[in-house]
């Protein structure tokens, strides 16, 4: 599948495919990125989040060898993406969030164009199947294209080969639900064999859906990261128990956060290291109803994205 | 107002805000260049019998006469004065107003801005007719402006009111043949050129007729701008017929507009192969596949631009009496082919200049980032589009040189020595302006813009140095000044290597540079 250029297996070296550590850029007096780490293993489909201008973008850019990094360390697929950057991106395909193409060319022309670029074969790629797959006419000229189309050209160039790494920044803007899934099923094709997948993204579902792990980043700077499961592990849960005896005092327990009483039922949001504490107050309390929830997505991202560190939003 | 027009205000304020720099710049360069013709004239003649000779010289050269058009009043002192300002340098009035006109139309429209505004309280005609207005303005401020500088210049004061009303009619019917043009094609690189051919072939029409049949002066724009007769005794009626045309131009494309989808042209678009040719591959097709088609055009245009004043070249000698000295008739043949080669350098200077604008609006747009995306380096992009423009620009000069030769065998001029050569004299100072436009596109994308600028400074330079008597090194600062003028002047070795230099050490500083910034 993948033309000349180094044959590509799944990876079994334990190295990194990325690695940034205290990665700084700024733009004039703007400090865009201010000490950002994120660590992607090979093989994994890494959630890449964060609110608007927190510098996901800027990230990208940098691994593309688009903007030069001020400080920090950054390593792509093994190598320097500034110093490496047309060597490196034979093996990776880039998906922007906001495509232009070239208005006079057709659809078909770009996607081969982009291919070949990548040093790939049209013809024995799988151009021909995702053509039909994102449901895309290749034979329209591009400034015909709406955002969806333009989006669609891109990723069928993207998924069309078997890169190592597949950079995607946002990449579903503009497609409706339908493509939404051929979309995703592509990324699961991708990972089945093993490519390694950095995914920046709005749209929690597709995240839950699809990353491994995630790191989520706000003003230049990762506040979280790990798997979904461990960073719900380490979010406050809600509880909310019916007790037959005296309701315990939880307000003075460290940890237990929007106490609400109301009769005989008590709801609170519970720090996981405070969790133990609250439920031997419960039982003793003679609990007969208990629900425990786990903090949902959005609880997770609206929690990390506000944090305050300085100036909250 | 009708809700058609709703908004139509907010947007000519919009369209002035974004103009204040390329408006105002150009207008005050070409007031400034008026001044200078006017001022200049009365230290070049001693007296009326003196100025009358050169006229009655001017009309009796066919060559001269189809470059600048006639002198139709010899004892007007302002006619002789603004004898290149009448038609040469209306041309570029009119290039300036189709740049502007299908900024604020086409160019928005292909963008998506349209749609943008349109979603607002904005009236489905409000941006047509809003660049429109900002046309009219500015060519009254042009008119007023001219007028008064030719005044201070010395020049008659009502002559150089119907001067004025001349170049603001030109600006008119520029941004009449523009506004259509924008109707065309979906494609505002086809719409400008659509409208640059337009003004082409009024510039063609005027000087066959001026050279030939005299009704044909009449049938073109430019034509009226000779037949007013601004210093003589002006034919007030003449300039109803700049604003009569421009008013229809802009009624038909407003009947055209209404008549096609937003984002569409009247021509509508052919569907494209399904899959790209294999020779597509990387960026020096890409670019090739990009310029392709104007490359041709262009070919086209300064092929036909050779030919007609190589033929018209062997005729400048026709002022002499017959018993002049042989070679005197010669020189002033090589003269006019040396005056022609300069202009044409100038506007190939502008094909290199768009290409590199190309690339800066590439990379605003985020094309570059998709391409440095894949295998493709730095170089090899900053390279494509350095060979298109230089390549490009000097295949043009050449075409050039030979459209001049064969002109000039056809109509069997003396031998004044190879004009192909004299053509591609020019190659090293267009390279020294392509090379300062790549170079501030390699400094920082956003100063790609000041490019454009740069062969019309260069020319301003040059001409306003020479007028104005200023110090030499004025005018030595415009690459232009050092090109030999072959075949009138010698070939000189050390000034064409000496902007071989130049240019060279450009583009390697834009390639350093290039190599090293951000992206985007």
């Amino acid at each position: 599948m993948l033309g000349p250029g180094p044959r590509y297996r799944r990876p079994v070296t334990t190295e990194r495919a990325i690695r940034i550590n205290g990665l700084v850029k700024s733009f004039g007096a703007f400090r865009a990125l201010d000490g950002l780490d994120l660590d992607v293993a090979p093989g994994e489909v890494h959630g890449f989040l964060g609110p608007n201008g927190a510098g996901k973008s800027t990230t990208i850019r940098v691994l593309l060898g688009l903007l030069r990094k001020d400080a920090g360390e950054v390593c792509l697929l093994g190598g320097d993406p500034w110093r490496d950057a047309a060597a490196l991106h034979g093996r990776l395909a880039y998906v922007p969030g906001d495509v232009s193409l070239w208005p006079n060319l057709s659809g078909g022309e770009i996607v081969d164009l982009l291919i070949r670029m990548r040093h790939g074969d049209p013809a024995s790629s799988r151009r021909d199947e995702l053509v039909e797959r994102f449901a895309l006419d290749p034979t329209k000229r591009a400034r015909a294209y709406s955002k969806g189309n333009r989006q669609k050209v891109v990723l069928v160039a993207a998924f069309a080969t078997d890169p190592e790494l597949l950079l995607l920044d946002e990449p579903t803007s503009g497609l409706d639900p339908l493509m939404e899934q051929v979309f995703n099923d592509c990324v699961a094709e991708h990972t089945a064999r093993g490519a390694t997948v950095l995914l920046s993204s709005h749209i929690l579902s597709e995240v839950e859906r699809l990353a491994d792990r995630v790191t989520i980043i706000r003003e230049g700077r990762t506040v979280e990261t790990g798997t979904l499961a461990s960073l719900r592990h380490l979010h406050r849960s809600k509880v909310v128990a019916t007790v037959s005896g005296e309701l315990p005092d939880l307000a003075g327990v460290v940890g237990v956060h929007d106490l609400a009483v109301d009769g005989a039922q008590v709801s609170c949001t519970v720090d996981p290291d405070a969790l133990p504490e609250v439920l031997a107050a419960l039982t003793a309390a003679g609990v007969v109803a208990l629900t425990s929830t786990p903090p949902t997505l959005e609880e997770l991202f609206l929690d990390a994205y506000r944090q305050p560190t300085g100036s909250g939003r | 107002m009708t809700d058609e027009l709703a908004g139509t205000r907010l947007l000519v304020r919009l369209a002035l805000r974004r103009d204040r720099l390329l408006a105002s710049v150009s207008i005050g360069a070409l007031v400034l260049l008026c001044y200078a013709s006017a001022a200049a004239t009365a230290g070049l003649y001693g007296d009326e019998a003196e100025r009358v000779r050169a006229a009655e010289a001017i009309n009796r050269s066919p060559a001269i006469v189809a470059l600048y058009g006639p002198i139709l009043d010899v004892r007007s002192e302002g006619e002789l004065a603004m004898t290149k300002m009448t038609v040469l340098y209306a041309v570029f009035v009119a290039a300036l107003f189709i740049v502007l006109l299908r900024r604020h139309t086409r160019v928005e429209e292909e963008a998506g801005r349209t749609e943008l505004v349109g979603a607002g309280a904005v009236g489905r005609s409000a941006p047509l007719a809003a660049a429109a207005l900002e046309a009219v303005a500015l060519a009254a401020l042009l008119g007023v402006l001219v007028a008064a500088a030719n005044t201070a210049g010395g020049l008659d004061a009502a002559g150089s009111v119907a001067f004025g009303a001349v170049w603001a009619g030109t600006a008119l019917v520029a941004a009449g043949v523009a506004a259509v043009a924008a109707q065309l094609s979906a494609s505002a690189r086809t719409c400008g050129a659509a409208a640059a051919g337009a003004v082409g072939a009024f510039f063609v029409v005027r000087a066959v007729g001026d050279t030939g049949p005299a009704w044909l002066s009449w049938c073109p724009p430019l034509g009226w701008n000779t037949q007013t007769r601004a210093y003589g005794d002006p034919r007030w009626w003449v300039l109803v017929l700049h604003p009569l045309l421009a008013a229809a131009l802009l009624v038909v494309a407003a009947a055209l507009q209404r008549r096609r989808d937003l984002g569409s042209g009247i021509l509508s678009a052919r569907p494209g192969p399904a899959h790209g040719s294999p020779r597509l591959a990387d960026a020096i097709t890409l670019a090739i596949q990009v310029h392709g088609a104007a490359v041709v055009l262009w070919t086209v245009a300064v092929g036909v631009l050779g030919v007609a004043f190589g033929m018209i070249a062997p005729g400048v000698g026709d002022l002499l009496d017959s018993g002049t000295a042989k070679e005197l008739i010669d020189k002033l043949g090589g003269l006019l082919v040396a005056a022609v080669l300069s202009m044409i350098a100038v506007v190939v200077s502008y094909f290199a200049v768009s290409v590199v604008a190309r690339a800066g609006s590439d990379e605003g747009s985020g094309r570059t980032e998709l391409v440095l995306a894949t295998a493709t380096s730095r170089s090899r992009w900053l390279l494509a589009t350095l060979l298109v423009a230089l390549l490009g620009a000097a295949w043009l000069l050449l075409v050039t040189g030979f459209g001049l030769e064969i002109g000039y065998v056809a109509a069997s001029g003396p031998d004044i020595g190879d004009l192909v050569v004299a053509a591609l004299a020019w190659v090293p100072a267009v390279w020294v302006v392509a090379g300062l436009a790549t170079l501030g596109f390699a400094l920082r994308p956003g100063w790609t813009v000041a490019g454009w600028a740069w062969p019309a400074l260069f020319l301003v330079l040059t001409l306003v140095a020479e007028l104005l008597e200023l110090p030499s090194w004025v005018g030595d600062l415009s690459p232009y000044s050092h090109v030999p003028q072959v075949p009138a002047e010698r070939w000189d070795w050390g000034a064409e290597t000496g902007l071989l230099g130049v240019a060279a050490v450009l583009v390697a500083v834009a390639w350093w540079r290039f190599r090293g910034r951000d992206i985007g």
